[in-house]
Order: C-alpha cells, then structure tokens, then sequence
C-alpha cells in the first residue's frame, strides 16, 4: 500500500530530506549540549584529562558570589530591560500608526539599529559615554549642566542602567515594526467603533489598542526576555563585566571561568551553563503559562 | 473659499500634532545620529579627531578606507566573514528548506517530535554548547578554521530556518503536490521545481535573516577562531580596538567596513530586510 | 479511454473506527461520464483520490482498463485530474503549466507545443498564454486547469469539484462547457460535487454517496424518480422532499399512511404488500403539490395552515403546517398566492406520487408495476 498515499513518502526519501539537517544538528547541537551536562560533573584542566567531581560543581556554586552578583544583573536586566524595549518600541509604533506623513521613512530610519552588529553599537555607545569627549556629557557640558557629567561605564551605580539604554536603543526599532505590523492588522471596525463612541485618544489606546495588542507585545516581551537571558556581546565589549562585576552576567561569567581565568577548568562553566539552561527554559515556561496565550508562541 | 476649511484645518492639525512631530524627529536624530557620527569619523583621521570630535569633515580622507582593508588587515577580515557567512547561509538555506518541506509536508512517525525538539533549540542559550564545542572542534581539528566556523553556524542557525520555512512550506496547497505527482514528478523533483520557487518570498526572507545574524556574530567567533588571519569582521574589529585603542579614526573606518554591506543591502531591501529580521515575531 | 472499475474498495485511517470509504463498488463505462454526488464527508472526495493514485486504497481492487492500479503510482495511471482549488503552479506561465506534465513524459517538443495550442484552442486560451496564474480571473484559472487535464490525453479525466470556486454565472456557462467537451473527447470522465443540479444536470449517470458507502447509482432522472431511500430522497430535488412518518393502515380494502390527522391514499402499491401497523416515512416532493380546488379528480388533499410564503417569481413556494405528528411541508407551486399567513391552505396531490420508506431501515418500500 505503499507508495501511493501523496502525503506518506518511504522512509529512504524522508531521509534524504531529513538526515542532513538532524546530523549537522546532532553534530552541532544535540551532542554538544549533552557534552556540557557530562562535564559539568568533571573538573577538565586540559582537554586530554578529567576527573570526575559528581556534583562539586553546582555546590561550588551556591557559595559563589560573582556568580550570584551576575545572576542578580542578568536578572534585573532581563526583567526591566524589555519593558524598556517593548514600551519605546509600542510607543513609537503608536506615532507612525497615528497617520504622519513619510510614515515609512521613519520606519526604515528607526529599524537601522537592529541591524548592526553589537560590535559596532558597543564601540559606538562606548565612545557616546566617553567621560571627556562623549555625546552625554558634552551635551551635558555645554548645556550647564556640567555638574552632572559622569562616567557612565566606570560607575557602579550607572554603569548597568548605561548598558540597558543601549541596549534598547538597538531593538527598540525592531519592537516598533512589530508593533506596527500588529496594529495594521487589527479590525478597523474596532477602532471605528471607538471614533463613534466618541473615545479620546488616550482611551483608545489603553481600552482599544493595547487589549488587542496583547498577543503581540506578550509575545515580544518573552521573544525579549530570552534575549537578555543570553546577553553577552554588549556587556563583552563595552565593560566586560565591570566595574567590580556591577554589569557582569551569567554568559560573560561562564565565558571567563571557561576561557579567561587562569584556573582553566572547563566543568565548573559548564556547570554554570547547565543551571542556566534549565533556569531560561523555566523562566520560559512559565512566562508562556502566566501569560496563558491562547496561540502557540512564536519567535 | 474653497480652500480656506481645509487649509486652517491642516494647521490646527499641525499645532496640535507639534508634540508628535517633534518626538518623530528627535527620535530619528537619536537613533541616526551616532551611526552619522561614527560615518564622519570614519573619513577623518584620529588627530583630527581628537582636536574636534563633531566637526563636519573639512578633507575627506577616503585614504583611510583603503589603509583599514590594507595594513590593518580588515581585507582579510571581511574576505573570512563573507567566505563564513556565505558558505553557512548556502548551506543552512538547502538544508534547512529540505527539512522543513519533509516535516510540512510527509506524515511519519516523530515528525512533530523532530520538529518541537529543533523549535524548542531556539531559545537555547548559546553557553550550553559553547564550551563542549570548543572541545569537540578542538577533538576534530577544526578549532581556529574558517571550515568549523562555518559548520557551527549552520547548526546555529538550523532551527530557526527550519522553523520559519516549515510554517510557510506547510501553507503550500496539498493539490499542488497532487497535481505535480499526477503530472509524474517525483518526491525530489517537486521539491526542486515546485516548494522552493514557490517557496521563494519565505526562502528569502530567512536568507536575509541568516545573513545579518551571522554577519554580525560575535560569541562564538571568538571563542573558536584564535588566528588573526582567520577571524571575521567583529572580531577583527574588537581586536583593532584593543591593539590600538586610541586610534579612534581608525577604528570608526574599520567599523564603516563591516557595517557598510548591510547598509547596501538595506538601501534596496529594506522592507524584505525588515520582513526578514522580524519573521517570526510576527504572524 | 477505458473502463473503470471499483470493486469493495474501501479507505480506513488508523486511529478510526469506521471507514471514511467503505466496500464501494461501480464500473463506469468507456466514455461515460459519471458523478459522484454527496454531502461533504460523505467520501466521494477520497474515492476520486483512491482512484487517481493520490490516496493509498486500504481494501478491495480498482482496475483502470483492464489492469489492476491498487499499487501504480499516480503517474502511471493515465489519468489527470481537475482540483477544487485548481492547483495550477503559481511560478508558472499558463503555458509551462500546461505543458508542465507532458515534458516529464518525454513528449516531443513538437507534439507539446501542438497538444498545448490544441487545448489553448478548445479552451479560448491562447491570449493568456504568457500569463502567470495571479493575473487570471477565476474562470480563467479554471479553463487551464482544465487545459492542463486536456493536454495530457488521457484515458480518464477526474474532477474534484472543479466548479465550487465560481460565481452563479460563470459555473452554469462552465457546466454546458464540460459537457460539451466530454462530448467532444468521449473520454471516461469521474465528477465529483456536492451540488445537485450539477449531478442532474451533467451525469449520464449518478452515483449518491452517503457514509462512505453507495447510497444508489443510476440515470440522473431515475435515481430522482426512484430514490432509493430517504436520504437520496432528501439529498435530490431542491426544495427537498417532503418526509414525515406515518403508519401503514387499511380503510375498505384502500391501503393508507396515516400521519397526524391525515390520510394520504397509497395507490402504487398492492395491498397486500402493505401490512397494516407498519412504520413508515411517507415522501412527498413539493413540486407534487399543487393549491387544492383547481384540479382535477383523482387527486388526495392535505389541509393546513399557511406559515410562510416565498415567491420566487416563475413559481411560489408555500410552508404549509400540516399539524401535529407531520409538522411543516414545503409546496413548489406555479401559481402566485396572496393568501394571508396563518389562513387555511388545501394542498392537493397525485397518490401516485407518494414514496414510502420503512421508519427503521430509510430504504425505499418499492412499489409494483411502476418504474
């Protein structure tokens, strides 16, 4: 009976489809991940030698007070950061969604910053936070307000605050497009209805727009959520964890414990790296429970 | 008269919109401005710089351009990011096409494990296999190539191509399949002929995708490519900054470099780059 | 062209307990064109697909001119099919969509291009050849689909409700043409539609599928005339027939069905065939009504009250409450009626044109001597 059924193929077709994909991911993906869960039970001082430590690891852990510093950062940073994101990004949809005229220059004008690469936003943002020739402080300078001019990236008190506004300054554009599309898309019998129910602007948006949103701007505070759960290149390149581990997170952490520190040792970041994982994928399950979306999540 | 009404309607229009249109500019000063910054310095040389950090360039110093890609080797950086990111988004397009066509489209048995499982892979932090694959691409001998480099991000970007692509790839009408199998096509060649033409808008779409996200990758650059002469456009750009931190004119060219493709590209397809750097996010 | 032949095939998908096709059995003729009526889910569909190779047969046999295809891949079938939803190949001119099929069968060049003008003749294609499907309107879309089946000379056409997706219009100018082209061809042609004027109005024979088995098959106007149960009574003829039970009963040697307070005669039966008490669905096609008064003898009367009028301008059609145990009937009328609603409404009808089911089983109770 085989053979014939359109949506059923022999398993040798199926496979020359398949098998390509799932070996570059069995290769690349699937082993490595199970590689880093055995290791976190191994101390492995050089690739050639490891000694088996059990659970050592993750105990270390609980004592270990970077460790705690860069779970606290990444957390706040995760938590408040994409409300940051997902707001400017609603709110600058909202003002190319009011009808403005070259509505899409805007568009296209607001979105460049996603697409450059963090690099190249870090060097930029670090020279913007320059303490003696930086745009912050010049601007503060010649405005006099002088007083206020600051190193930015050298406070402890500031320097993750510094790093979030950067970091909102590259997606917000990327949560406005999304905002946008979600709101083109939106019956405009709804908003039609609210006109001749004589509701004000403000009304609008928070019983008319923004409920019908919710889908949309739940979903991008996860899809950003996750996102800052991973930080690492910004923190890399504009402070590399500091000062005194006040924007350290738990990726720059376990790239340092792995390939930084002279206490070279490949299990105890891997330990990091597997609570960590099991922590992202809690955290997000959770969120998609709490926010009990009806469709399936996207990405 | 007749033009009177709408006219002093345009204006109070305009009065009362002044808050509006005054965050629509500030807005696109902030976020123009520090890449317009970044683009002057670029063609200005470091003392120039230092003199005057906003001055408007009064000589352009388009010298410097061809200094970066000679003698500071940022040639050989973009040569190796494009050589990367080419052969990655090459592959991981037909790889990821072929995939997701047989899970949108055959009935097997763990076809939804398959797929939830590469699904679920998207919002795996990059830690969980960045440190085994520094030792297995050691193992293999691929620690420091431009080859490993590559595989890696193929199976970095796998899931998310097969995502984006099964979703599309599974909306293709089941009849044109019929009609192609009755029209004695086979199960490779309608791929070939019919799901990837058809396929095409969405194909793009992730090719874009794919090409930015690589291009501007950074983590796992820099913990498998040590040599100088193998690394990509970021590294080599953070490496400048660190070997010559006060050069700054320098290293805005550098950075000019590497954004300069995608500004290119941007220029003509800025609403499939748009499309393609927010498939997913929405539906 | 070839003989089709259908023998107990059946399709059953794992996981369910009843089967989508079960144990279908028919033969269509060399050159005849055959539809396959009935409501959706009744399996017709998915007989059509076991037929062209798209769906695998789960029991029973199907031969395709004498060979037994079970097991041949749709390609080697010689059939082409027409889709609901057209299929044609959106990257692709009309042309390459037309020519699509042949050039994977090693077709000559020359045979192509003639085969492809041929049916861009027939269909009034030729000006669109270049075009690719999105600029096409909907009958457009459908000729080529049509073209495309025409092209490949097969030895049988299937169609999958290729007019569902067109306007009124369009789909009775559409239907006079897919007539007139299988008179043309004289090639086996299999329709498949759920809608009845279709089936009547092109099939030179009717097969009405109900559950996922044969309900009956026979000419348009006999499987009408003859249903054979309340199912194909109800699913041909448009408004449906008229059902309400009833119980068989003998007053003076006249057989009758009793329902509510009426008595409607039985003349096409003998009565001794009928027995008394049994439980029946009597039929009545609203057309077999006519406003009571105006004919002649020989005719029965029902009496009720008017509930709602529909004048469709050529005829009217009336809802009559015949009261408890009967409930509403439907009369198809030639006359314009402007009684008021709720008035008194005598509906008159030929005994002859009384069908009766049995109350358990639906099948038809056949009656003597009468076709």
């Amino acid at each position: 009976m085989k053979g014939v059924d359109t949506r059923t193929a022999a398993w040798p077709t199926l496979m020359v489809f398949l098998l390509p994909a799932l070996a570059v991911y069995a290769a690349f993906t699937a082993y490595p991940v199970f590689r880093t869960f055995y290791n976190s039970f191994f101390n492995i001082a050089d690739l050639d030698t490891a000694r088996y430590v059990g659970l050592d690891h993750f105990r270390a852990l609980a004592g270990d007070s970077t460790f705690r510093a860069s779970v606290v950062n990444t957390m706040i940073w995760s938590f408040v950061a994409p409300i940051i994101d997902v707001g400017t990004g609603l709110l600058l949809a909202l003002c190319l969604y009011a009808g403005v005229p070259f509505a899409r220059f805007f568009r296209v004008a607001w979105f460049t910053p996603v697409l450059l690469s963090y690099v190249v936003v870090g060097i930029m943002w670090l020279w913007i936070y320059n303490y003696d020739w930086g745009v912050v402080n010049a601007t503060l300078r010649a405005t006099g307000l002088g007083a206020l001019a600051h190193s930015w990236l050298g406070d402890t008190h500031t320097a993750l605050a510094a790093l979030m506004v950067t970091h909102a300054w590259k997606w917000a554009g990327f949560n406005m497009v999304v905002c946008l599309a979600a709101m083109h898309s939106l019956p405009s019998e709804v908003l039609e209805a609210a006109e001749l129910d004589n509701c004000g602007w403000a009304a609008k948006l928070f019983h008319v727009v923004i409920p019908l949103l919710r889908p949309t701007l739940l979903n991008l505070y996860i899809l950003a959520f996750i996102g800052k759960m991973k930080v690492f290149d910004l923190v890399f390149i504009m402070t590399d964890g500091g000062p005194l581990w006040a924007t350290e997170t738990v990726s720059t952490y376990v790239y340092k414990r792995a390939f930084n520190w002279n206490t070279f040792d490949l299990g105890y970041p891997s330990a990091i790296a597997v609570l960590w994982f099991l922590v992202v994928i809690a955290f997000v399950a959770l969120l998609t429970w709490l926010f009990r979306q009806k469709d399936r999540l996207e990405f | 008269m007749a033009n009177a009404e709408p006219f002093a309607d345009r204006a109070t229009r305009m009065l009362r919109s002044a808050p509006l249109a005054a965050v629509l500019v500030l807005y696109t000063l902030y976020s123009a401005l520090p890449f317009a910054w970044i683009a002057t310095m670029s063609v200005r040389t470091t003392s120039e710089i230092s003199a005057n950090h906003y001055a408007w360039p009064t000589v352009w110093h388009w010298e410097k351009y061809r200094a970066a890609w000679f003698d500071s080797n940022f040639g050989t950086y973009f040569w190796n990011s494009t050589l990367v990111v080419v052969a990655a988004v090459a592959v991981v397009t037909v790889l990821g096409a072929a995939a997701a066509h047989c899970l949108a489209r055959y009935r097997f048995r763990g076809n939804r494990l398959v797929y939830f499982i590469l699904f679920s892979s998207i919002i795996f932090p990059p830690q969980i296999i960045l440190i085994s694959l520094f030792q297995v691409m050691a193992g293999y001998g691929l620690y420091n190539s431009r080859l490993g480099l590559t595989l890696v991000y193929i199976g970095l970007q796998l899931p998310l191509t097969v995502y984006l692509l099964e979703g599309f790839f599974a909306r293709i009408p089941q009849d044109l399949f019929d009609a192609a199998k009755i029209d004695g096509y086979g199960d490779f060649e309608i791929f070939v002929r019919i799901v990837l033409p058809v396929g095409m808008p969405a194909i793009a779409t992730t090719v874009i995708l794919n090409f930015i996200q690589l291009w501007n990758e950074f983590l796992f650059a820099v913990v498998l490519v040590n040599d100088p002469g193998l690394s990509t456009l970021p590294i080599g750009i953070r490496r400048f900054m660190g070997d010559y931190f006060q050069d700054t004119g320098m290293i805005a060219t550098g950075m000019m470099i590497a954004v300069l493709p995608v500004i290119v590209v941007y220029a003509f397809f800025s609403e499939k780059l748009i499309q393609g750097m927010t498939a997913g996010a929405v539906k | 062209m070839a003989v089709v032949r259908l023998d107990n095939l059946s399709k059953r998908y794992t996981g369910t307990a009843d089967a989508a096709v079960d144990r279908v059995s028919f033969t269509v003729a060399d050159g005849e064109f055959m539809v396959l009526l009935g409501p959706s889910g009744c399996g017709k569909s998915t007989t059509l697909r076991m037929i062209a190779g798209l769906e695998a047969i789960s029991e029973g046999a199907l031969w395709i001119d004498g060979r037994q295809v079970n097991t041949v891949p749709a390609k080697d079938r010689d059939i082409a099919m027409v889709f609901q939803s057209y299929a044609l190949y959106p990257h692709m001119t009309v042309r390459d969509n037309l020519a699509f099929g042949l050039r994977r069968r090693d077709v000559a060049k020359a045979e192509i291009e003639r085969r492809v003008a041929l049916a861009a003749s027939i269909l009034g294609l030729e000006p669109l050849l270049e075009r690719k499907p999105f600029a096409l309107s909907g009958g457009q879309r459908q000729r080529v689909a049509l073209g495309r089946a025409i092209v490949r000379e097969p030895k049988v056409f299937l169609f999958d409700e290729p007019l569902s997706n067109l306007d009124a219009a369009l789909r009775v100018a559409t239907r006079n043409e897919l007539v007139k082209l299988h008179r043309r061809l004289g090639v086996t042609m299999i329709y498949v539609t759920h809608d009845q004027v279709e089936a009547m109005t092109m099939g030179q024979r009717i097969c009405v599928m109900n559950r996922g088995r044969v309900a009956q098959i026979g000419a348009p106007l006999e499987v009408y005339r003859n249903p054979a149960d309340a199912f194909v009574a109800r699913f041909l003829g448009s408004p449906p027939m008229n059902l309400f039970p009833a119980t068989l009963r003998t007053d003076g040697g006249r057989a009758l069905a009793a329902a509510g307070t009426h008595a409607i005669p039985l003349e096409r039966w003998r009565t001794e065939a009928l027995s008394p008490g049994r439980e029946v669905l009597c039929g009545i096609r609203p057309e077999a009504f006519e406003i009571a008064g105006r004919t002649t003898a020989g005719t029965a009367t029902v009496t009720g009250s008017l509930s709602a009028i529909e004048p469709l301008g050529a005829e009217t059609l009336l809802l009559v409450d015949l009261g408890p145990g009967v409930g509403e009937v439907t009369a198809r009328v030639r006359d314009d009626v402007d009684a008021p609603i709720g008035s008194t409404m005598a509906l008159s009808f030929q005994p002859a044109s009384v069908y009766l089911f049995d109350r358990t089983s639906e099948l038809a109770i056949p009656a003597e001597g009468r076709a």
